[in-house]
Order: C-alpha cells, then structure tokens, then sequence
C-alpha cells in the first residue's frame, strides 16, 4: 500500500490540475460569449449584403459572367478547405476535422480525383504534415479571434486557385457552431458559387441554418422595386464585382463559427477534466484517510504487543 | 435658425457597425468618381472603391475613416454603406501597410502568378495604396 507522503503528493498535484482546467474553462467561456458577439455582429452586414444583391439581381435581369460562378462539367482537382484551431485542448474539436477531410479524400480518389489541400489552423497544418499530405495554403495564428482580412485573404486565394483551373471545385469542412455543448462537423461548397445562394433563396452560406434572412423585408423592398434607381456603374456589372465578396463573407463566417465551436468544445472538455480531477480528489482523500487508518491500527498493535511482551 | 436638413447614415462592416447616425453629407467615391450625398438624395446603388469616408455630422463636426472596397445604397434619406474595412486614419498601421505592399506588389511581378491570384493582388495593391496616402497625410 501506498505511504501518506506519496497519497498526499497524488492528491496535491490533481488539485493543481483541478485549477488549471477550471480557469481554463473559465477563459474559453468569457472568449465564447464574445466570439458569439462577433457572429451576431455579421448578421446586419451580411442581411443589408443580401438585399442590395437581390435589388441588383432583379434590375440586372440576367448574372454577368463571373468566372467563380461557372460549374465545371468535370472535376478533376478537389480542393478541401479544414478549418482547425491553432491549439488543442477543445475534445475531438480537431481530430473531427480531420477524420472528415481524409474521408473526403479517400471518396475523392475512389472516384479518380486528385485532392488539394488547403488547411486553417496549426493543428491542422500539423496533422496533414505529418501525414505527408501536400498543402497548397495554411493560414495560422488567428482561429481563436478571426478578423475579416482573415477570410479576405483566404478568400482570395481560394479564388484565385479556381479562376486559375488549379481546382475545379472547393469544399470547406468546418465545425458549425450550435451552442456551446453542441457543434457539428459540416461540409459547404464554397466554389463554384452556387447562384441560387446569391440571388435566390437559399442563404446558408451567409446565414447559418437559422433562416432569419429568409424572410422577405417588410413594405420597404416593395417601395425599393418601384421607384427609379441609379446604378453606378450598372447593375449587372455591380452585380459582378459584389459576388466575390460572398466567398469572403462566407469563410468569414464559417471562422467565426468555428472560432465559437472551438471555445465551446474546450470549454466543456476543461469542464468534464475539472469534473473528472474532482472525483479522483475523493477517491485519493479516501484512500489517503484509510492508509491513515491503517497506520494507527498498525501503531496500536505493535503498542498492544509490545504490552503484552512485557506482562 | 433650422439647422441643415440630415438624413440617416449607417456604416456597416463585417465585424460589426462603425457609425448610425444623423448626418449633413456624406462623401467617398465609386467606381465611377467621388460622390456627395446629401439629404433627398435619388436612390443610388453604387460599388465603392477604397477612399476616405468623409461623414459631416454638422457645421463643427466631421468625421472621418479609411474605408476599403464597399457597396453604397442610398433609399428614402437612408443612405447604407457596407464596406470590407474601415477605419480611422489615425489608426492605420504605416509599418504593416507598406509591409503588405511590398508583398502585393511581389506578387503582381511574379511571373508565376496566375490571373485570378493577379486580379486579387492588384485589388489588394489599390486599397493599400489608398490607406498608405492616408496614413500618411494623418
């Protein structure tokens, strides 16, 4: 049986954990509440975005042509976006990512494409490197507070790398945040833009799944459709130079989204460790009282023998 | 005296509203030029291009930001501007800018570089530019 000394130590050193993974369950949860902040900030810009492209749409009549909105026949080249923290500590946060995105990639090659892979987050930079996997763009250093030059400057290569034919199509695998116990791994289709997304109705992309955006505006948009307008430069072509900006407005999203989901998913694991640290606590203060137990019988014995010698 | 006729302004970005509020004239430029709005404004839907945001709020006051690549909407003396970035000028990071320059330039002069990574390059290269000659003036 184990000594005092040694219990004691065991029992002092999971109370130093206990602390450690209560403040950081504290710290992810005052980051969560703000990160929820900056999804809710998004939601004005990306509402007034919508209506404008909407107005736009329907003076244009038709979409000019914009190369990130033409579908391609054939995919040969897949790009996959996963979006990681730059940290772990957050449950199976990371290893959900990724076990999707190579799942992606085994279903890809099965049907004889090829995979490009483009990746957020250290952890996930990590994981691919170690696996060997060419990376064709990581962005690390932010996934905990993403700003909007963030998205921007994915967004654009995202882009590019589909303007330039070195992907024919782009999946993003990311954590959608629902609340702060749940998130799930989801898949978008960030290229090509999907046309409905942005003239029609489907929204998710910009909106999450919650449809507030789907509801038609009040009086104003029929005010909007009949009084005469200037478009400068023409609604077609102004049509064109917003779409871009949805790919932007989309990463940014899905950033934020998994900024949340990242805080949320560390907040619960520190929760359950604190829980788990708390329960071993009791079990070594139990051990630690019977090995004191022990120690007095034991003291007693050799006492009552010691008598017993004597007499 | 009444005071000038204001009408309502609201500057949105994606991380989150910069200023609403009430304002005599607002000014920046499109794709097509500058552009002053007043109260009564004709309804306007115009692409905006990186620029100083000029918002007079009255005689005295005038405030004013760095704004990136936008869209404005202007509808019944409601004028919208949803816009990438904007920023006071005071605020602009001169080290970063010229930073982020030297590498937009870069990759517009590499041969390599293909016309989608071009076209975002040269896109990046015109609002730096403009934040630059701002940060400067400051």
């Amino acid at each position: 049986m184990a000594n005092r000394k040694e219990v004691n130590n065991r029992i002092s050193s999971v109370k130093n954990i206990r602390q450690i993974t209560r403040a950081m369950e504290m710290v992810a949860a005052a980051r969560l509440r703000r990160a929820e902040n900056r999804i809710a900030q998004l939601r004005p810009y990306a509402k007034a975005m919508r209506r404008m492209t909407r107005r736009a749409a329907e003076e244009a009549g038709t979409v000019q042509h914009v190369p990130i909105l033409d579908e391609r026949e054939k995919v040969s080249k897949l790009g996959i976006l996963l979006v990681t923290g730059d940290r772990g500590l957050a449950g199976a946060f990371n290893a959900n990512i990724l076990r999707e995105g190579l799942r992606l990639r085994d279903q890809a090659h099965a049907e004889g494409q090829e995979v490009v892979f483009f990746v957020v987050g250290r952890r996930g930079d990590g994981a691919l490197t170690f696996r060997k996997q060419t990376i064709n763009g990581s962005w690390t250093g932010f996934t905990d507070r993403p700003a909007f030059t963030d998205a921007r400057e994915i967004g654009e290569a995202l882009s590019a790398a589909y303007v330039d034919g070195d992907v024919d199509r782009v999946e993003v695998v990311y954590n959608r945040y629902v609340s702060p116990l749940t998130q799930y791994v989801h898949r978008l289709t960030m290229l090509p833009v999907q046309e409905a997304e942005v003239v029609g109705e489907g929204v998710e992309a910009l909106t999450g799944s919650d449809g507030e955006m789907a509801e038609p505006d009040s009086d104003l948009a029929e005010a909007h459709s009949h009084s005469f307008w200037d478009y400068e430069p023409d609604a077609e072509e102004l049509l064109a130079t917003v779409i871009p900006d949805y790919v932007d407005i989309s990463l940014y999203r899905t950033l934020l989204e998994s900024a949340a989901s990242e805080l949320g998913a560390r907040m619960t694991a520190m929760r359950s460790a604190a829980e788990n640290a708390e329960t071993m606590i009791d079990d070594l203060t139990l051990e630690m009282n019977r090995v004191r137990q022990a120690e007095i019988t034991q003291e007693i014995l050799e006492v009552v023998g010691g008598a017993e010698a004597l007499g | 005296m009444a005071g000038p006729t204001t009408f309502t302004v609201e500057v949105l970005t994606p991380e989150g509203d910069v200023f609403s509020g009430d304002v005599v004239q607002l000014s920046t430029r499109t794709v097509v030029g500058e552009i002053g709005i007043l109260a009564n404004h004709v309804p306007v839907m115009a692409a905006l291009r990186p620029n100083l945001l000029r918002l007079k709020i009255s005689e005295s006051e005038t405030r004013e930001w760095a704004q990136a690549h936008g869209v404005l909407q202007v509808f019944a003396s409601h004028a919208q501007l949803l816009v990438e970035e904007a920023h006071p000028v005071d605020q602009l990071d001169l080290g970063a800018l010229e930073e982020q320059k030297s590498d937009a330039e870069a990759r517009i002069a590499d041969p390599e570089t293909g016309k989608g990574s071009r076209e975002a390059a040269e896109r990046d290269l015109e609002r730096i530019d403009v934040f630059l000659e701002l940060a400067r003036g400051a």
